[in-house]
């Protein structure tokens, strides 16, 4: 199997002007975003689209092969043998760029609505407009250095945006968590990056790739753990997974475009596009397999226990990233991507959805305080409702074929656990997706602010279109490009890539994929029975607010503790690091670093009034002692000259 | 012509040098003190050159000529010291010039 990663090299002004037009929609709303106003949010919005119109032009220029080669290729500056930097734009980077100028422009422009009056307007998209840039340079990048450049500025950026309202202690705490947890997998990148230049002296995917068969298993091995704990960092994958549902305290538009569509897939990037290093560690593939089953699992398990509407969220995309990552690491490449594609649409109309009734409500977020929304704002149910029935793949909605994909494609590789997992986290997602969409929307309005007095402003079309727009891919993409199996248009697109069907090398599912896609459909339907018994018939509506409360209370410890993760992650690493800090401080630092420098002190301090003492200013003493020196030199002359 | 021995000078030379050795010693009139020096570099000069003399080498009545230039300049230097230090108090003892002890 050939994965063919350098292009055709040439001139592409066209790609390298997709991915400057970001930053410098950036810069100009730093620099002169006083004098822009509103206009900031219009001139970014214009920009990440124009950057979408020119990712579309170089469809042809993406998918183009020539001499074994896919792509289109751009080197920018060449440092020395082995380190040129260069932008590369093959089918995956250019499905990346879709989604994330494409599904970013419409999040961009529900912006200029959700962020309307914000004292930070300007400053707000610059950072999106920055963050579009870092995204870009992470999926364009032809080379690890620029790779690993892109993931720390979409840190970067993300860390902006979460801590965006400032003023917010919560806001800013997660803002360093996810920072500093970030950082953790930036670090384990940067040893993959250092063990692969080290023994291929380039810095190139393609020589990086083309060497890949020569590494050794245990290196293969070390490298791919390396890159993987960037990209569980990144994607949110167990146990680096605490600090997505913290980031929801940015703005909502931000967790959609940063925290849902792109920037926390780019470890599904990261395994796709490294996949000939995977494809040679099997040990690798079940690992990234089972952490993303895992992480499946566990986030659709705590997106039960959740009332708030944004973590239900979060834990909703941790949950699908691991199904994504459990796709690509299994080596469904074709599911884990096509997964990736369709969450991207659903997840981020979903949390626009979200944003229409948190804005509509005046920042509210618990659903126990909304209910009955859907008379009140009837487009929020209809976009959160097909939202729901996409996430929960059913037949039809899109994510019920890039979800079947994985499910099956685990199956087929072998890893029937796997598949089971997927297929029970199904089951699962549908019972929280529903008990969200029925506490929020059905029933009677249970909040404080009266949705009809001052906050429940209609949402301007400038919120309400782009959602709109969001809906038609998300139901209907997945019919339209991944139905037919290997025929289908999807299996076309990526099989150059990857490789076509033959090559994978399966080792024959037990069951078809229909009779796989029938268990999901019952269990998902289970799910949505449960949801349904349990927060959708009036008896249960009757007595909600009450209810709803000592639920809270009667939830187990572990879901209410989010599998103490985060307490073990306090326990394990956050308090030996304050401990050292405390011994640093108090012992190490003024005792050892501080008591040398006082030492020295001490010691040139009494060597100074030593020799000050024979300073007596007594010109005779002076004399004396010089004469006493001669006289000594002549007594030892003589000594000499007898004895010789 | 007669010859004079070079032990002779020798122990003139030694009989000067202690002179202006003890004369720096004992005595705390700076102006004593110069001229003892003076005995002490005189006694130096005889000695080279004398025996530049006796070994037949000139090198010994060069050296004589830069002692006396450091000399003048030393004798320079020491008497503007010496007239500084009178002036305020009209009055100049060496022990009681210790500003720069330690």
């Amino acid at each position: 199997m050939t994965h063919q990663v350098l292009g055709v090299t040439g001139a592409y002004p066209l790609i390298v002007a997709l991915w400057l037009l970001p930053l410098a929609g950036a810069a100009i709303c730093w620099a002169f975003g006083p004098q822009l106003r509103t206009l900031a949010g219009w001139l970014v919005s214009a920009l990440v689209g124009a950057s979408f119109v020119l990712a579309l032009l170089s469809w042809g220029a993406a998918t183009q092969s020539a001499g074994g080669a896919l792509g289109a290729h751009q080197p920018l500056v060449s440092w020395m043998p082995g380190f040129d930097f260069g932008l590369l734009l093959d089918p995956l980077s250019l499905l990346w760029t879709f989604i994330i100028t494409g599904v970013g422009f419409l999040i961009v422009f529900y912006s200029i609505g959700y962020m309307e009056g914000d004292v930070a307007f300007a400053r707000f998209f610059a950072y999106m407009s920055f963050f579009v840039f870092a995204m870009l340079t992470l999926v364009l990048s032809d080379n690890f250095v620029g790779l690993l450049v892109g993931w720390g500025l979409v840190g970067l950026a993300s860390y902006f945006l979460i801590g965006f309202w400032f003023e917010r202690r919560s806001a800013v705490a997660a803002a360093r968590k996810a920072f500093v947890i970030n950082v953790v997998g930036d670090v384990g990148m940067m040893f993959a990056i250092f063990l692969i230049v080290a023994n291929v002296h380039s810095i190139g995917f393609g020589d990086a790739f083309a060497a890949a068969g020569t590494y050794g298993p245990g290196l293969l091995l070390a490298i791919c753990l390396a890159l993987f704990i960037g990209a569980a960092a990144k994607s949110a994958q167990v146990p680096l997974h605490t600090w997505l549902p913290d980031a929801m305290e940015g703005p909502t538009p931000v967790s959609a475009l940063i925290h849902a569509a792109t920037m926390v897939t780019a470890g599904v990037y990261l395994v796709a596009r490294c996949a000939p290093l995977w494809q040679h560690s099997a040990g690798a593939q079940m690992l990234v397999g089972t952490i993303g089953g895992l992480t499946a699992l566990l986030g659709a398990i705590l997106g039960t226990a959740q009332w708030d509407i944004k973590r239900i969220l979060a834990y909703s995309t941790m949950s699908q990233i691991g199904y994504m990552i459990m796709g690509v690491g299994v080596g469904a490449y074709e599911g884990g991507i096509a997964h990736f594609f369709t969450h991207a649409f659903f997840k981020a109309q979903l949390f626009l959805g979200s944003g229409l009734v948190i804005h509509a409500l005046g920042s509210e977020q618990d659903v126990r305080k909304m209910g009955g929304l859907w008379r009140r704002m009837p487009f929020a149910f209809w976009v959160m409702l097909t939202g729901v029935l996409t996430i929960c793949g059913v037949p039809g909605f899109s994510g019920f074929f890039s979800k079947d994909a994985v499910i099956y494609g685990a199956l087929e590789h072998g890893h029937p656990w796997l598949c089971a997992v997927g297929v029970v986290t199904a089951g699962i997602t549908a019972y929280y997706m529903f008990r969200m969409l029925f506490v929020a929307f059905l029933g009677d309005y249970r909040g404080d602010a009266d949705p009809g007095e001052h906050h429940a402003h209609a949402p301007v079309w400038i919120m309400n279109a782009p959602v709109a727009v969001l809906v038609v891919p998300s139901v209907a993409i997945g019919g339209a490009l991944m139905t037919g199996g290997d025929d289908s248009p999807w299996a076309k697109f990526f099989a150059p890539l990857f490789g076509g069907p033959a090559a994978v090398a399966t080792s024959g599912a037990p069951i078809s994929e229909t009779t796989t896609s029938v268990i999901v459909f019952a269990l998902v339907v289970l799910g949505f029975a449960i949801a349904w018994l349990r927060y959708a018939t009036r008896p249960a509506q009757a007595d909600a607010v009450g209810r709803l409360q000592r639920e809270t209370v009667r939830m187990p410890a572990i879901l209410t503790n989010l599998f103490y993760f985060d307490a073990a992650i306090n326990l394990i690493f956050v308090r030996p690091a304050q401990l050292a800090g405390v011994a640093a401080g108090r012992v190490l630092d003024p005792r050892v670093f501080d008591g040398a420098v006082r030492d020295l002190v001490f010691w040139a301090r009494w060597l100074g009034a030593l020799v000050r003492s024979f300073q007596t200013g007594l010109v005779r003493t002076y004399a004396l002692i010089l004469v006493f020196g001669a006289a000594c030199f002549i007594v030892y002359y003589a000594i000499a000259g007898a004895a010789r | 012509m007669m010859t004079v021995p070079i032990g002779d000078y020798v122990a003139l030379g030694a009989v000067m040098f202690f002179l202006g050795v003890v004369g720096v010693i004992v005595r705390r009139n700076p102006l004593i003190m110069l001229m003892s020096i003076e005995l002490m570099f005189n006694a130096a000069n005889l000695l080279l050159i004398a025996f530049a003399r006796a070994w037949l080498e000139n090198v010994g009545q060069i050296f004589a000529f830069l002692v006396i230039t450091v000399a003048a300049a030393e004798a320079a230097i020491g008497l503007a010291i010496i007239v500084t230090t009178f002036r305020p108090e009209k009055y100049v003892d060496v022990d009681d010039i210790r500003t720069l002890h330690g």
